[in-house]
């Protein structure tokens, strides 16, 4: 009676809520791209999203496809160049748009967190960024479409140096040229 | 080889032609931590004229000693070891410049060397750092590096989105800042070459890694290398003739040597691990280098003509960026322990690692200076990325903070005739 008018309530209101939440977090993803973006202020990075967005009426019949290929940041554990499971299907997404463009090229750039000696960050940033280059080949990507660069630990996401800020350096980004 | 010239690389190699004001860099030379049996030597004013716009002879001397670590200066000659006598007489627009160096307690007073220059107000500071090198290496009996020079990179992240990066030489005290390249884009590994005229460095200006050589006093730079993936750590063979480098057109990071004149490539490592970091030996037989095909990166040291490499490190989970003191006896490198990555010395006969800088922070990219004296790295600390010097015995110790940014990434220059 009471108790039972009370749930539903409840519970239209946490649906409610979750709704909300929902419709929200789509900016929040693109915010955040747009800032690990901004870490490179590179030309092609803008005009790379503005291409991925504007022809994204190929999408049309995918639903969450466009936020898929507009993930293109993905993080790395501590010495570790495995790409994580979650970000597979955003590659895939990446990799589809670029059998679907054979126009267009992408920068594969590794980075790391700025522990240690600066060469070898290189060499480990170039690691992860050949395991996503893996991902792209075996997806079926033409090779010639996929440029890798590693930054190392010069381009660092974050201004701090806990782990926290350490854990948003190490990463691989595409931009589209 | 790729090259692509477009409206940004021009745009720089514009700006790496031209002196941009000097204000940009401008480091400060902070002495932290100095010996308790620094030697008192007297260094009064000068007497005489003192050159319109200029820090005083005497001060900049005063300086040079008490910085390195081994001095403690003074004005009075009581309780002095040591003093310095000078004086300056303006003649037209030059300067002649007398010096003299006393040892207050033998030689009856007498000058241990009387010195006399006749110098342009150009000339001003490096005939201060001159004097600073004799009355050095009279009384400690090795060279001086006080009329060396540092090359570093000044990073610039007030905007996020808008980084910029400076390639700049300057004084060894950090004086007189010379941009060699602004860029929008990372800059890395600078090295001079063995006669001080050229710094080979990284650049990222076509937004992938490529290495160019630039020519210290006009600015002018050509592109050495631009392969596919990797293009690291250049490195000046002694005689000047080559470079060792890193590239990964192999399909991972790998060694080569190129011959300067003629670009031809001879590969040194031919693994499938990271193989980085060059340094040569005095006698240019023999690489050092970092690797991780044991599983972490450890120091290795390959004979260049039997292609045989041994590994030389076996303390600790990492080292890194190794490079031989003059003697040979020694290497200076990265080396992290309990997680703090720190600048150490190995002494190559006992295998003995001591770490040399501080735990305020973690160290990149030692640099040895050219009497061995000392080692150049970078250390976060305070927020912010700075130049470090540690002596060899780590008792010294200074820092070098930029006025506007973060500075890393140095390279002592040889001596400079």
């Amino acid at each position: 009676m009471k108790v039972k008018t009370l749930i539903k309530v409840v519970a239209i209101c946490a649906g409610g809520l979750l709704l909300t939440a929902c419709a929200h977090k789509r900016p929040d993803d693109e915010s955040a791209i747009n800032q690990a973006n901004a870490a490179y202020g590179v030309n092609g990075s803008d005009a790379g999203e503005a291409h991925g967005l504007g022809n994204g009426t190929n999408f049309s019949d995918q639903a969450g496809g466009g936020s898929l290929l507009s993930h293109r940041v993905y993080y790395f554990d501590f010495d570790s160049n495995v790409v994580r499971d979650g970000d597979k299907p955003a590659i895939d997404a990446n990799a589809h748009y670029l059998m679907n463009h054979p126009h267009m090229a992408v920068s594969v750039q590794g980075n790391t967190d700025p522990r240690g000696s600066r060469e070898y960050n290189i060499g480990l940033g170039e690691r992860r960024a050949k395991a996503v280059e893996a991902i792209l080949l075996s997806d079926g990507v033409n090779a010639e479409q996929i440029h890798i660069v590693s930054f190392g630990a010069e381009k660092l996401a974050s201004f701090g140096r806990t782990e926290a800020d350490y854990q948003l350096d190490r990463r691989v980004v595409l931009v589209y040229r | 080889m790729r090259f692509r010239v477009k409206i940004l690389s021009l745009f720089v190699t514009l700006l790496a032609l031209c002196w941009l004001p000097a204000a940009f860099g401008m480091l400060s030379m902070e002495l932290t931590h100095g010996v308790t049996s620094a030697i008192p030597i007297a260094v009064p004013p000068f007497a005489g004229e003192q050159a319109p716009g200029q820090e005083a002879i005497a001060s900049i001397i005063g300086n040079d000693l008490k910085n390195s670590g081994r001095f403690k200066t003074q004005d009075q000659r009581a309780g002095a070891n040591y003093a310095v006598a000078g004086s300056v007489t303006q003649v037209g627009d030059q300067y002649d410049v007398n010096v003299k160096l006393i040892d207050l307690f033998q030689n009856n007073g007498q000058a241990l060397f009387t010195q006399h220059y006749t110098v342009t107000a150009s000339q001003w500071r490096a005939v201060a750092h001159h004097i600073s090198d004799l009355i050095y290496e009279q009384i400690t009996g090795t060279r001086g590096v006080f009329s060396t020079k540092i090359a570093y990179v000044v990073v610039n992240r007030a905007n996020l989105a808008n980084v910029r990066y400076d390639l700049e030489v300057a004084d060894q005290d950090g004086y007189n800042p010379r941009p060699l390249l602004d860029s929008p884009e990372p800059i890395m590994s600078p090295s001079w070459s063995p006669n001080g005229h050229e710094v080979a460095y990284v650049s990222f200006e076509d937004q992938h890694a490529s290495i160019y050589i630039e020519d210290v006093t006009t600015g002018a730079r050509h592109l050495l290398t631009d392969y596919e993936g990797i293009n690291g750590a250049p490195a000046w063979s002694p005689d000047g003739k080559q470079l060792a480098l890193v590239l990964s057109k192999s399909g991972s990071p790998n060694i080569y040597v190129m011959d300067i004149a003629s670009k031809h490539l001879t590969q040194v490592t031919h693994d499938i691990y990271i193989n980085t970091e060059p340094a040569w030996s005095a006698d240019g037989q023999s690489l050092l280098y970092t690797s991780d095909r044991g599983g972490g990166p450890q120091i290795y040291q390959i004979n260049l003509a039997t292609g045989s490499s041994q590994r030389l490190t076996f303390d600790g989970s990492y080292n890194a960026r190794a490079s031989f003191t003059r003697d040979g006896k020694y290497i200076a490198m990265i080396h992290r322990v309990d997680g703090i990555y720190s600048i150490a010395m190995q002494n190559l006969d006992t295998g003995t690692v001591q770490v040399l800088s501080g735990v305020d922070g973690n160290t990149s990219s030692p640099s040895v200076a050219p009497n061995s004296s000392m080692v150049l790295y970078d250390v976060y600390m305070n927020g912010r990325n700075m130049l470090g010097m540690v002596s060899s015995d780590g008792r010294i110790q200074l820092v070098l903070p930029a006025r506007n940014g973060d500075a890393q990434d140095p390279a002592w220059s040889p001596f400079l005739s």
